[in-house]
């Protein structure tokens, strides 16, 4: 190669490299010089971290856009990842890295083991003061949980139950509404069966649906709600003991298996988005999950209701549920003006309640909670009293929604669901996987 | 049959006859390579292409018509979206000073060392050439956990030096420039030190201009590496400003659910910078592939 | 021979020895060139293996200073009898078995293909190549796109010919062949370029010697080619059974692992237990184990390598 033509080359690549830096470097834009000199002058930009998505996800950003506005001066930088443990390992090793975001959204059974582990800043309820962001201002059984031996660490944003939603013309030929058109009560072994052998007739598919398949949590929360009415536990001392009761939790998955397998009424393969359309589409009578479909069903003008899971057994009532809340990620660098900044963000937040409501999360925040303006929400607000019976998962170290202990167990409940698994045979699965992380010392 | 007989140059009518029958036989031969290749071409480029055409795509055609190539509203407004909201050109800019950084110190390291190994006769060196060697039997992946918990202590955890450190010091590229220097003649050094020159003279003025190839394979070889690092950047750089463009890539389906525009647009925005290099360095970087496996 | 002061060069005196023979004062300037790269590999090589080795002892956790209560042993045994972690293995395993024939054997013949072309042979050398240059990220959303179901392209062109299109990822039978295949796509240029060099080597004069002789192509391929391409076989071999090993990114970003564990390989399993459940001790551990695999691999075909050039 003659040294021309070398040179040539030479000066082509040269050229191509710095036609890509410089590409780079307008692609960066702002970002590139805020990058280099800090952020731009005058503005704050607050780091926001969760792991909402759906319609969850939607509510949010615009709840972030009307705080936006409202404080042209905080630069927010909202990040969203994908939800369950994916989401707390990276806000873990961010954390661990001296660059976490100012604030982040936790389930509060993650939040006190995040607590446990030194990961979280404790809150200064006098200094919490000054926004109202006080004890009698929320739901006390969530107040209650965010706080780890007996510190405050996180803001309660909502409390989010199992419920069950109804198809109300579904429900109505097959005569299971009142006069004023909500559904009867099902309380009791029987009535919810029967219901759906009714609902079953009118749809001529199926009487409910429930997600099944890759869905552990679904699963958990389902068999969990009606494993705390016989009044059964499983974990106790912080998850060093294994306390499952075999006779109650066996009731509770026969329960199941009974309305899945052996009479049919709901169907043994599906997956989340399936049992959604199942429901949305009319051809199920009931749909059991969380209460936040209710904008999936709005959007397929699918003409439903919700209200709380029935009291199966008869106990004392409970159902499964979790709690969104604010942390912050402990960072040695945060002072009193970038605290001023989180908590007026989370004020503003709680303040747009009837938003997030209307996505069917139960506020915590009782100002709005018990205002008229909450009650005309409907259904969401029909189910509002549940929050007070609201049970969280038993607290352990590998506990909490999206935890490993959700995936142990909802796996063996759906292997039942699906008929795959007998009730005698899925609770000795459980206590065995379970009990070697009872018996792994805790990392936290 | 003698296969080893060179016939290059010879003319020989007979063979001539001859080849001429079988000719047929290859060129046969040949169109059935180029029908396979062209098959597998067009198999290989479906990916990249439909990824592309997607992300021309408004997303609502997208979730009425998915697998439909044409559109009749190509835009770019995904790639409008990814570049104005996100992090990616952030991305680019950390991934460039972590692979050049890397890159050009994994060059000077590794060949200085490469030329002590293989010039100077200094005691201890079978030593360290063991050690070095045995160095190439562990893989970085098995030491992710306890590098973490050193790289926090030490606060090394999002910066740039948390991923540039670990890979200046590697076992194969001081191999590569070793075997390099090996194979130029040791008479050089002994003239110039008969001249006077140290050896670190002799190593910048005389030997490392002779060892480009090498210089090239390590430096691709370190860049191309240090860009596309997946695992250990996802532990180290957890802030989305310090994030490599994989790591931030890995976000994007978080961000954007089933917006397919933008989530392609992402990913073709990701491939761009190195298939951009790839094409401007083309010959340099396969050469350097090839001289990196064979040695 | 008189000594010779001369001006220093990089900090790095140098006499001109008196009389005996080649013997040159080389040990400070030799331990002087390599000092920044041994430092930087006790540091970063290692030390860490060091202090892996010892945490593997240890109950240490990732949000704890020090290295936490000693377990001795009880982590490997952990290891050892974790049904989890040996799934893990399998997987890595398989995800190994499954790719490596494609990987090469589809490498070798597009490369011979290619190098009997005389025009053109760039266009498919950039073609093949191309995708080994993109980041694993940019694959993975590009084929989770192609696979996701039902509006995927892979699927809809499948169910267009009548043939059921299996749900790629989330289908336990089918994820892990998914990877696999998103992984030859990915990769297999490599291969590609590895063996087009080695193909170069191979002397013209034995192809046309043996057309003349009356040798087929295809026979030409079986009885030049192929043998003389032995050692670049083997070094690709071993390069992709090694790098195939080392299989992480692909399935943390297409199925996280799923479904339901299905598809986590060695480094999924270490990634989920040390840095989501924080048991750093016990993947330390875990580690270890996954480094003998590898150092096994290394070594029988380090032995296989030896007997074979003692026996050539």
């Amino acid at each position: 190669m003659s040294a021309e033509m070398l040179s040539r080359r030479t000066m082509l690549q040269g050229a191509g490299l710095l036609g890509l830096t410089g590409l780079a470097a307008t692609a960066c834009g702002s970002s590139f010089a805020s990058g280099v000199a800090g952020t731009a002058p005058g503005k704050s930009s607050l780091a926001y971290w969760n792991l909402l998505g759906g319609g969850d996800g939607v509510r949010m950003v615009s709840m972030e856009q009307a705080y936006s506005k409202a404080h042209p001066a905080i630069s927010l930088k909202p990040v969203t990842l994908a939800w369950g443990n994916p989401y707390y390992t990276k806000v873990t090793l961010a954390t661990l890295g001296d660059q976490p975001p100012d604030v982040a959204i936790a389930h509060l059974t993650r939040a006190s083991i995040m607590a446990q582990a030194d990961l979280l800043e404790p809150l200064d309820e006098t200094e919490l003061a000054a926004y109202d962001l006080i004890g009698k201002n929320f739901t006390p059984a969530a107040w209650k949980k965010a706080h780890t031996n007996g510190t405050l660490y996180a803001i309660p944003l909502d409390t989010h139950p199992f419920v069950m939603y109804y198809n109300t013309d579904v429900c109505k030929k097959a005569g299971l509404l009142d006069e004023d058109g909500t559904l009867k009560n099902l309380d009791g072994p029987t009535a919810l069966v029967d219901a759906m052998k009714a609902a079953k007739k009118v749809t001529g598919a199926y009487g409910g649906v429930i997600s099944i398949n890759n869905d552990t949590a679904t699963q958990w929360r389902f068999m969990s709600s009606l494993y705390w009415q016989l009044g059964g536990s499983v974990l106790a001392d912080e998850g060093r003991k294994i306390v499952i009761d075999d006779a109650k939790a066996e009731r509770a998955l026969a329960y199941i298996q009974n309305l899945t397998a052996k009479q049919k009424l709901m169907p043994t393969s599906i997956d989340y988005g399936g049992a959604t359309t199942m429901f949305a589409s009319g051809k199920a009578g009931f749909y059991f999950e969380g209460d936040w479909e209710v904008s999936t069903f709005i959007t397929a003008k699918t003409p439903f209701s919700m209200t709380s899971l029935p009291n199966v057994f008869g106990g004392t009532y409970a159902v499964q549920a979790d709690s969104h809340s604010f942390v912050l990620p402990k960072d040695a660098k945060r002072d009193a003006a970038k605290r001023k900044v989180i908590f007026e963000f989370i004020r503003s937040m709680l303040d747009q309640s009837a938003t997030w409501a209307a996505g069917g999360h139960i506020p915590a925040w009782l100002p709005f909670q018990k205002s008229a303006a909450y009650d005309k929400i409907k259904p969401q607000s029909d189910y509002k009293g549940v929050a007070n019976f609201a049970h969280y998962d038993d607290p352990a170290w590998y506990s909490g929604s999206g935890s490993d202990f959700e995936n142990i167990v909802g796996s063996a409940i759906a292997a039942v669901s699906a008929g795959q698994m007998s009730p005698a045979q899925a609770v000795p699965e459980m206590r065995t996987k379970l009990t070697k992380y009872a018996n792994t010392p805790n990392p936290v | 049959m003698a296969a080893t007989t060179t016939i290059a140059g010879r003319i020989n009518v007979q063979r001539i006859v001859k080849s001429r029958a079988i000719d047929w036989r290859a060129r046969y031969f040949n169109w059935f390579c180029v029908s396979v290749l062209i098959v597998f071409a067009a198999i290989w480029a479906i990916p990249l292409l439909w990824a592309v055409d997607t992300s021309l795509k408004p997303d609502g055609e997208i979730a009425t018509n998915p697998t439909r190539w044409w559109s009749g509203h190509f835009t770019l407004h995904a790639y409008r979206t990814v570049v104005n909201g996100g992090n990616i050109g952030t991305w680019y800019l950390n991934s460039f000073v972590v692979a050049i950084a890397s890159a050009g110190l994994a060059v000077v390291v590794c060949s200085t060392t490469g030329f002590a190994l293989s010039q100077t006769r200094f005691r201890g060196r079978q030593a360290v050439f063991g050690a070095i060697a045995a160095g190439l039997l562990i893989p970085s992946q098995v030491l992710i956990v306890p590098m973490f918990k050193e790289f926090n202590l030490v606060h090394l955890l999002n910066t740039y030096w948390g991923l540039i450190l670990p890979s200046v010091a590697i076992p194969i590229c001081v191999l590569i420039f070793a075997a390099f220097f090996n194979g130029i003649p040791s008479e050089l050094a002994e003239s110039a030190h008969v001249d006077g020159a140290s050896w670190f003279h002799i190593y910048r003025r005389i030997y490392m201009p002779l060892t480009k190839p090498a210089i090239s394979a390590v430096f691709i070889f370190t860049f191309v590496w240090k860009w596309n690092d997946f695992l250990w950047p996802l532990l180290v750089m957890t802030n989305p400003r310090m994030m490599t463009l994989p790591v931030g890539l890995s976000q994007v389906s978080s961000a954007y659910g089933i917006q397919y525009a933008e989530i392609m647009a992402s990913a073709v925005l990701g491939a761009l910078p190195l298939l951009v290099v790839f094409l401007l360095f083309q010959r340099r970087i396969v050469e350097g592939v090839a001289t990196t496996g064979i040695k | 021979m008189a000594i010779q002061t001369l001006p220093l060069e990089a900090g790095v005196p140098v006499r001109a020895t008196s009389g005996s023979g080649r013997r040159r004062p080389d040990t400070r300037a030799g331990w002087g060139m390599a000092a920044p790269f041994l430092l930087l590999y006790v540091l970063f090589l290692i030390a860490p293996t060091a202090y892996g080795i010892i945490m593997s002892f240890f109950n240490s956790s990732l949000v704890h200073n020090g290295l936490g209560g000693f377990a001795g042993p009880d982590n490997y045994t952990e290891a050892l009898k974790s049904s989890d972690f040996w799934s893990s293995m399998w997987h890595t395993v398989l995800f190994t078995i499954i790719t490596t024939p494609p990987l090469v054997v589809v490498a070798l013949v597009l490369a011979m293909f290619t190098d009997r072309l005389k025009r053109g042979r760039w266009f498919y050398r950039l073609l093949f190549f191309a995708p080994y240059v993109i980041p694993s990220a940019s694959a993975a959303l590009i084929w989770s796109w192609l696979y996701a179901a039902p509006i995927g392209l892979w699927g809809t062109w499948l169910n267009d010919i009548g043939i059921g299109a299996p749900n790629w990822l989330a289908d336990p039978n089918w994820a892990m062949a998914s990877v696999g295949l998103m992984t030859v796509w990915w990769t297999l240029g490599f291969n590609f370029v590895l063996y087009l060099a080695g193909l170069q080597e191979i002397p013209r004069e034995l192809y046309e010697a043996a057309s003349v002789d009356g040798a087929s192509p295809w026979t030409q391929l079986r009885h030049i080619t192929i043998p003389l391409l032995r050692r670049t076989t083997a070094l690709v071999l071993v390069l992709q059974i090694i790098a195939s090993l080392k299989i992480f990114d692909q399935i943390y970003l297409m199925t996280g692992g799923g479904p339901n564990f299905a598809t986590r390989p060695v480094l999924g399993f270490i990634y989920d237990i040390g840095f989501t459940d924080l048991r750093t001790g016990y993947t330390a551990a875990a580690s270890m184990l996954y480094f003998l695999l590898i150092l096994a691999v290394s070594l029988v075909w380090f032995l296989i390598n030896r007997r074979q050039q003692r026996s050539a």
